[in-house]
């Protein structure tokens, strides 16, 4: 029979053996940061989720909270300090910078601009002098596909006067295009392409790219942490280049991410997967894809944004960029070359 | 004038509250812009005549989905009272329409329709319609069923007793469904705009928003619909005191 007191001593080792192990005094806290994104989890955030997932951000000494809001919340959250990190359209930038909240555009995601004007190959005209009474749906008067779409009709000649746009505030212009109530609509290359492929649509893309291009989405700060930590900013945005870069190689390794993170990916996860392909491409652009901001890009997005009235050069593009966070390294003619 | 002043204090009080508020809470402007800015916008929005652009289109909306929602939902709160198989067929179709969220069904109505006035007008009406539809129904059977009986031993057919007791006995409770409707026709107007238009109030709200990052515009248009709601508040309330015997 077991004494009493062995009795307390094997419940004494027991309860020591059952605590948590004590976390060694030497590793270093994790800071803690939060990123805000402008849409639902998708896919196309695969290189946050993988650099939550596979350690890119905890390398950089970082524990990133991702959350998910309405586009126009990212450059108010950021702004107030209520989130460290966001990603931001590169023309709302300029235009929230330019009505006073204090964001700077620090890193490039997409090196392609992402929207496009999508239609039936037969009805995509080649030239954007060609959409001159086209009937267009678009989400509504503002955001990147408004921006992108005034854009292609002022390379044009044309103004909005010129074509009928019907507005589809909660993003459903698909299904106007394909009910035929409109010609064309405004989408993301890597997306409503493929969702309209996928319904037998042999889908024709009009770019703004060549014809008139504009930076895209990238991440962004608040002046105020820019100015007290830049190197936090800089250690963020190099490890999530560093995450991007490893989806750019391995999509697979993007999209096992993305089905932790995205809980309706298993919906349909082969246009998920086709999703993070075109993804992919946008990202890499000419094959430009360390996060660095093309500063000519942004000079003639900015005489753009500026010609079309969304801005009107109060606040010049120094204050919108903040191309120093990942080095001067801005595209050159010999990285492009 | 009693009233008018308390209705200066109420608003005086408001705000100072709110500029307290944006002060003590250290609010930027393009989070909680503070009372004067907004005015100061308001002003530039009337100078420039985009507020009244948007907001006439919005008024139109309203006018038209409150009178057509509310005119059909006084006629099938009259069916439902007076007709108890008319209730059990429709009423399961009327409460389901209503537990359904409109803003979900916004788009589709809105492509169904064709777009334009038709479909806001059409998502108006089925956001007022309800309230009104409840209020007429339960005023309608509240009716004195004596004074029906007496009614009935005069020789009034339905549509008399309908005219002469049921409807003026019920007229209360309807303009209590009408106090709820109205209200409710501002917010219908900016979904319906939401889910498709170009101008309108909802859609200034989301350029202003969305577009131009602009909160002092944003709480232009807010406000506008605020003042918009107690004036056609008002307007039913006076219609009521003039109808109703109190």
């Amino acid at each position: 029979m077991l004494s009493s007191r062995l009795i307390v001593a094997l419940l004494a080792i027991a309860l020591v053996a059952c605590q948590p192990p004590a976390a060694s005094e030497t590793e270093p806290a994790l800071r803690q940061v939060t990123l805000v994104l402008g849409f639902r989890p998708d896919v196309q955030f695969a290189p946050f989720y993988v650099a939550q997932q596979e350690g890119f951000y905890a390398d950089a000494g970082l524990e990133v909270e991702i959350e998910h809001h309405q586009a126009p919340d990212v450059q108010r959250l950021v702004a107030d300090g209520q989130a460290e990190f966001g990603v931001a359209d590169a023309t709302d930038v300029m235009i929230a910078r330019t009505a006073g909240i204090p964001i700077r555009y620090v890193s490039t995601l997409y090196q392609s601009f992402p929207v496009a004007l999508i239609g039936d190959t037969a009805d995509v005209p080649a030239e954007p002098s060609g959409l001159a009474g086209r009937s267009i749906g678009t989400p509504g008067r503002f955001g990147s596909s408004w921006h992108a779409l005034l854009a292609l009709l002022d390379a044009g000649g044309l103004t909005e006067d010129d074509v009928t746009i019907r507005e589809y505030p909660t993003f459903n212009q698909v299904d106007g295009l394909t009910n035929g109530d409109v010609e064309l609509v405004t989408g993301f290359r890597n997306n409503e392409p493929l969702r309209l492929e996928a319904r037998g649509m042999e889908v024709g893309l009009l770019t703004v790219d060549e014809v008139a291009p504009l930076p895209g989405p990238g991440m962004i700060v608040g002046d105020e942490l820019l100015e007290a930590d830049p190197e936090l900013v800089r250690a963020f945005a190099q490890a999530t280049a560093a995450a991007q870069a490893a989806v750019i190689d391995d999509t697979d390794l993007g999209f096992a991410a993305a089905e932790v993170a995205v809980p309706t990916i298993g919906e349909e996860p082969e246009v998920a997967r086709a999703v993070l392909e075109a993804t992919v491409e946008l990202w890499a652009g000419e094959g430009f894809a360390d996060g660095a901001i093309d500063l000519a890009l942004w000079e003639s997005g900015y005489e753009t944004m500026e010609r079309l009235g969304f801005i009107d050069g109060s606040v010049s593009l120094d204050e919108m960029v903040a191309p120093s966070v990942l080095g001067d390294a801005a595209r050159s003619a010999d990285s492009t070359s | 004038m009693r009233r008018l002043g308390a209705g200066i204090v109420s608003l005086a009080a408001f705000l100072v509250a709110w500029k307290l508020v944006t002060v003590i809470g250290g609010y930027p402007e393009y989070i909680l812009p503070a009372p004067e800015v907004v005015a100061e916008r308001a002003l530039r929005a009337i100078g420039s005549g985009v507020l009244w652009e948007h907001t006439a289109v919005t008024l139109l909306e309203i006018i038209l989905g409150f009178a057509v929602g509310a005119g059909a939902a006084i006629l099938t709160g009259i069916a439902l009272g007076k007709s108890v198989l008319i209730e059990r067929v429709l009423s399961p179709y009327i409460v389901a329409a209503q537990a359904v969220p409109i803003l979900a069904l916004a788009p589709l109505l809105d492509i169904w329709f064709g777009g334009g006035l038709l479909a806001r007008v059409v998502i108006c009406a089925l956001i007022v319609f309800f309230p009104i539809a409840i209020a007429t129904m339960v005023g309608i059977r509240a009716a004195d069923p004596l004074l029906a009986e007496m009614l009935r031993s005069l020789g009034a057919d339905a549509a008399q007793r309908t005219r002469l007791l049921e409807v003026p006995s019920a007229l209360p409770v309807i303009f209590g469904g009408l106090r709820v409707g109205v209200t409710l026709a501002v917010i219908g107007a900016v979904v319906a705009e939401w889910a498709g238009a170009s101008s309108g109030l909802g859609v200034l709200i989301n350029i202003a928003n969305q577009g131009l990052f602009d909160t002092p515009l944003m709480f232009v248009a807010l406000a506008t619909l605020a003042i918009i709601g107690l004036a056609f508040y008002g307007l039913v309330v006076m219609v009521e005191r003039r109808l109703v015997v109190q």
